[in-house]
């Protein structure tokens, strides 16, 4: 087979690169480019721990080829923090213990992020929703909920 | 997803960044031209079942057809007596079309049920559809709502009733060098009241272990006028259950005989065991959510 020429925008920087048809954007992401915030839990869209926000909307890494993101752009868990500064909702994810082994937090924060981006005003329903696709094998989802909630309520109060 | 074999040589050049390998048509036109002139095509739509089913690399993949980049298979359109729905609009854009929630508030609802955020961000009705699975959420409500689908080839297209479409467990009738494009829902003067509801181990990201569609169009004396019903993952097709259907009809609202319904859905039905729950719990839970719908829909 011949290579495919791909060029797509990862956490703001561009990237030109050359793939099989079958690569995964996961496989182009951990092992290409070495954005292993990226993680590979079920490969078969059930878990969400590959989450990224492509062109906005938030997909399963493992469910997409890179040559079908030519011309895209993806934001990792690495790109919610800018210039040093983290996103407010990764700070909530600390300041409320929304961690437990970890694993799931990457998918997790940017599952939250595709939600505020779209809807900056959730309720717990909607928050809900969005991180249907996410498993915590912890089970913190309790205080992931919280965390969440508590960006909104900040943006609410500002 | 399709695969068509025939021998051909000639292979279209270039169009856009396609190989000879992969193809991403941009419009109807290109698609029929890589069809015309290419074999043993692998098509992908959103690709949340391919990449699945293609997770392991059990079998080779000689070339792909991206359908994604066609925008023809992304519109939508509202006619006086019907609405179109392209094969590539995907579940999450479905969820957020109003016309669609305020026409057909079954399928919308099956749409909201299906999957994951993550998965209705890239699934697509089309893809739904193709796949074919009896368990596949957007089915019964385009049963019961007289969905056709528009399928193409290089040379013709064709309507085909979706209750004729699904032959077996993920087949169909679609043949080799055929796409769907596009599926067309009638809309309907009568008023008529939906009922959508999937059983399965958790809420999200999960395989129906039953579900059940109900439409019902009742007359200003609130006798049953109209009734269509559909049962997905109890049968190796999403299956309209007519004898239900019969006997509600002529029916008033408060005369309905929910366990004689609910007798004749069960009976219609051919459930298997599997993992997500054997034949005679689907039987049990197929009277259960019958009962279940029509009171709600007479409520």
């Amino acid at each position: 087979m011949d290579k495919i020429s791909v060029e797509l925008t990862v956490n703001r920087k561009k990237y030109k690169i050359k793939v099989e048809p079958d690569e995964r954007l996961l496989d182009t992401l951990r092992e290409r480019l070495n954005f292993t915030g990226v993680k590979e839990g079920c490969s078969i869209g059930e878990c969400g721990a590959c989450t990224v926000i492509l062109d906005g909307k938030a997909v399963n890494s493992c469910m997409v080829y890179t040559f079908q993101v030519d011309s895209s752009e993806v934001i990792t868990v690495k790109g919610l923090e800018i210039d040093g500064k983290l996103d407010p909702l990764q700070r909530a994810f600390i300041d409320y213990q929304a961690v437990q082994c970890g694993f799931c937090t990457p998918g997790m924060l940017i599952s939250a992020r595709a939600l505020l981006n779209q809807n900056p005003n959730p309720n717990r329903e909607e928050i809900k929703t969005a991180i249907e696709g996410n498993l915590c094998r912890c089970t913190g989802y309790k205080q992931i909920i919280k965390a969440i909630e508590s960006v909104v309520k900040k943006d609410r109060s500002e | 997803m399709k695969k068509q074999s025939k021998d051909v040589k000639n292979r279209p050049t270039s169009s856009g960044r396609d190989s000879k390998e992969y193809f991403r048509p941009k419009s109807k036109k290109e698609l029929k031209e890589i069809l015309k002139n290419n074999d043993i095509l692998t098509i992908i739509a959103g690709g949340t079942d391919l990449l699945v089913s293609n997770y392991q690399k059990l079998y080779k993949i000689d070339k792909w057809l991206d359908l994604d980049l066609i925008d023809e298979f992304k519109e939508v359109k509202i006619f006086d007596d019907k609405i179109e729905i392209g094969s590539m609009v995907t579940h999450d854009r479905l969820v957020r079309l109003e016309k669609i929630k305020e026409l057909f508030p079954i399928l919308h609802s099956a749409a909201l049920d299906l999957g994951s955020p993550q998965i209705r961000s890239r699934g697509t009705i089309g893809g739904n559809i193709v796949t074919s699975s009896p368990a596949g959420d957007l089915l019964p409500p385009l049963l019961v709502y007289d969905a056709e689908v528009v399928i193409i080839s290089d040379q013709e297209e064709r309507k085909v009733d979706l209750n004729t479409f699904f032959t077996g467990p993920k087949k169909n009738v679609l043949k080799e060098g055929e796409i769907l494009e596009k599926i067309v829902i009638p809309l309907k003067k009568d008023k008529s009241r939906g009922v959508w509801k999937k059983v399965g181990k958790r809420k999200a990201l999960v395989i129906s272990s039953i579900s059940l569609a109900l439409n019902i169009v009742f007359d200003k004396d609130n006798i049953i006028k109209k009734a269509k019903m559909a049962i997905g993952s109890a049968a190796p097709v999403p299956l309209r259950i007519k004898s239900a259907e019969e006997i509600l009809i002529g029916q008033s609202l408060d005369s309905i005989d929910y366990i004689k319904v609910a007798k004749a859905a069960a009976k219609q039905i051919s459930p298997i065991d599997d993992i997500r729950g054997t034949a005679e719990y689907r039987i049990s839970v197929a009277k259960n959510i019958t009962k279940s719908a029509l009171k709600e829909v007479t409520k």
